[in-house]
């Protein structure tokens, strides 16, 4: 039995990845500190990098490879990186602050993930003799996405929520790859750069705003209305 | 009959000369990772040695709970340890429902340290005995619910049939779920067997401590009996986890062939969760005490999601 050439194997392996990737998206819900938080994406990142990657050579689909080797250095790489750099220049020393507090945030994200599970299960019809690989890892990807749009709505600070975006980004992607192995490549460039834009873009925004209100607190441009 | 004495005997003797090693191993590399050499990888087997031959003081407070209390913990902790299958897939015991007993004999032995930490008349006792039950309370529901995800997947909480099930299957048995409860059960490690993040294993600061407060008032030979029971505990829970997740290696019969194999993949295993936990422990500071209900929360969810998608999937 050639494991590297079983399907069934490759399967076992990205639902495998795929639940290790719903673990740190629960481990940044529960995790304070921001520069933890930070590696805990950039460790996700590569994660799906790999999911990636194990997709691409099970289904013999070589335009993947193409988009595992563009999330590794763009999401596993640079954003952290410049993510880093921005909380060194701006000095952040508090922990993030979520809304609901942590223990039951990441019951919240419980019940989410349930969601997605259930949302996922009905999209799963072995009997037609579809794709069977997306039926786990869409679910695990749902919730990621769910749990993103949680994380969002949960913190207050600028910089936390930028995170929150990318991670819910990850979760959209990882649901393209599993379902048709990926979107074509021109697609991908874009949602790439779009997310590396939007990283400098939101850093320097992150930065304006901390500049003018001494504070990242988005909830505090509110008081600038007249 | 004869054959089951000989497994016991042979668990036995694994469980009491492993146990102060695993110790000693994480000590040396945690030091080394901060860069100090560190005590020798013998020196848990010397502390117990040094502290069998001490005399003992005993507070005038105390019943005979306290005296009781060191036997029936280390006594405790290793009839618990002959439950888990450790070089071979058979257990040389299997009692009321495998895993449970485990378990509830942990819980068992916990409950005699607490009463004994109070049954001192020490104010740090009491505050000892009253931060582990609290954490208990938080952790069993967890291990629990990554446990019970394991025995759906074996179809029995028996821990042999457990792990030959997982031997069979061999690479099919590897499903998300497991990821989850893994997750789960390696954070419960940490709080049951008192590692950084919830508790320093390493200090008396009176403030922060939680197993080292309740067994304060302990010294020589019950001390000696207490630590060697919570390596012993350390150990189980080690095996336990790496056994039924990894079961790889695990011989499935008590042949000499089959324990010489089995044990090479026992200290292989052991030498990589070791690695793991020295990095946590390194890579973390001690959390506030009451932020460990956070870190708690999470492992409660892993585990609920572990078992919530064995059934969905």
């Amino acid at each position: 039995m050639d494991l590297l050439h079983n399907p069934e194997f490759g399967e076992k392996v990205v639902t495998l990845m795929a639940a290790f990737v719903l673990v740190l998206q629960m481990a940044m819900v529960g995790q304070r500190s921001l520069l933890m938080n930070i590696r805990l994406f950039g460790a996700q990142s590569f994660l799906l990098a790999l999911i990636a990657a194990a997709i691409a050579w099970y289904n013999h689909a070589a335009h993947i490879y193409l988009a595992a080797g563009l999330t590794l250095a763009v999401k596993a790489f640079i954003v952290p990186v410049l993510l880093e750099r921005l909380v060194e220049r701006i000095q952040i020393r508090h922990e993030i602050e979520p809304i609901v507090n942590v223990p039951f945030s990441i019951i919240i994200s419980g019940g989410l993930t349930l969601v997605a599970y259930m949302v996922g299960t009905s999209f799963y019809h072995p009997e037609t003799g579809g794709a069977s690989l997306g039926h786990n890892t869409l679910s695990v990807a749902i919730s990621i996405f769910l749990i993103g749009f949680f994380m969002m709505l949960n913190r207050r600070k600028a910089m936390t929520q930028v995170l929150a975006l990318l991670s819910l980004e990850n979760g959209v992607f990882l649901a393209a790859i599993c379902l048709t192995y990926g979107v074509p490549l021109i697609v991908e460039l874009g949602i790439l750069f779009d997310v590396l834009v939007a990283v400098m873009v939101l850093g320097i925004l992150v930065y304006r705003i901390r500049e003018t209100l001494d504070s990242m607190d988005v909830s505090k441009l509110r008081s600038l209305r007249g | 009959m004869i054959e089951a004495g000989w497994k016991v005997l042979a668990q036995l003797a694994l469980l009491l000369v492993m146990a102060p090693l695993v110790s000693g191993w994480i000590k040396l590399w945690k030091a080394r990772f901060q860069t100090r050499r560190g005590p020798g990888l013998l020196q848990p087997y010397r502390d117990i040695y040094k502290l069998l031959r001490k005399g003992m003081v005993i507070p005038e407070t105390a019943s005979w709970l306290f005296a009781a209390t060191p036997y029936a913990v280390f006594l405790v902790t290793l009839l618990a340890g002959l439950m888990v299958p450790m070089v071979a897939a058979d257990t040389p015991i299997g009692l009321f429902g495998g895993v449970l007993a485990v378990v509830y004999l942990l819980g068992l032995a916990r409950f005699f340290l607490a009463l004994g930490g109070l049954d001192a008349g020490s104010s740090f006792g009491g505050l000892g005995s009253s931060r582990e039950m609290t954490i208990a309370a938080l952790a069993e529901p967890t291990l629990m619910l990554s446990v019970f995800t394991v025995a759906i997947g074996g179809g029995s909480t028996s821990l042999s049939e457990m792990a030959r099930a997982a031997i069979g299957q061999q690479w099919h048995f590897l499903v998300p779920s497991q990821v989850l409860a893994f997750a789960a059960l390696f954070i419960v490690l940490l709080a049951e067997t008192g590692r950084l993040p919830v508790d320093n294993p390493a200090t008396h600061l009176e403030l922060t401590m939680i197993h080292e407060a309740m067994i304060l008032e302990y010294s020589g030979p019950y001390l000696a009996l207490i630590e060697w029971g919570a390596s012993i505990k350390q150990l189980l829970l080690m095996v336990l986890l790496i056994n039924v997740f990894w079961p790889f290696g695990l011989s499935a019969a008590w042949s000499l062939t089959g324990i010489a194999g089995g044990l090479g993949w026992l200290v292989v295993k052991l030498a990589l969760l070791s690695s793991a936990i020295v990095l946590v422990e390194t890579a973390n500071a001690k959390m506030r005490l009451f932020r460990v209900p956070e870190l708690m929360a999470v492992g409660f969810i892993l585990g609920a999601l572990a078992l919530v998608s064995t059934f969905l999937l």
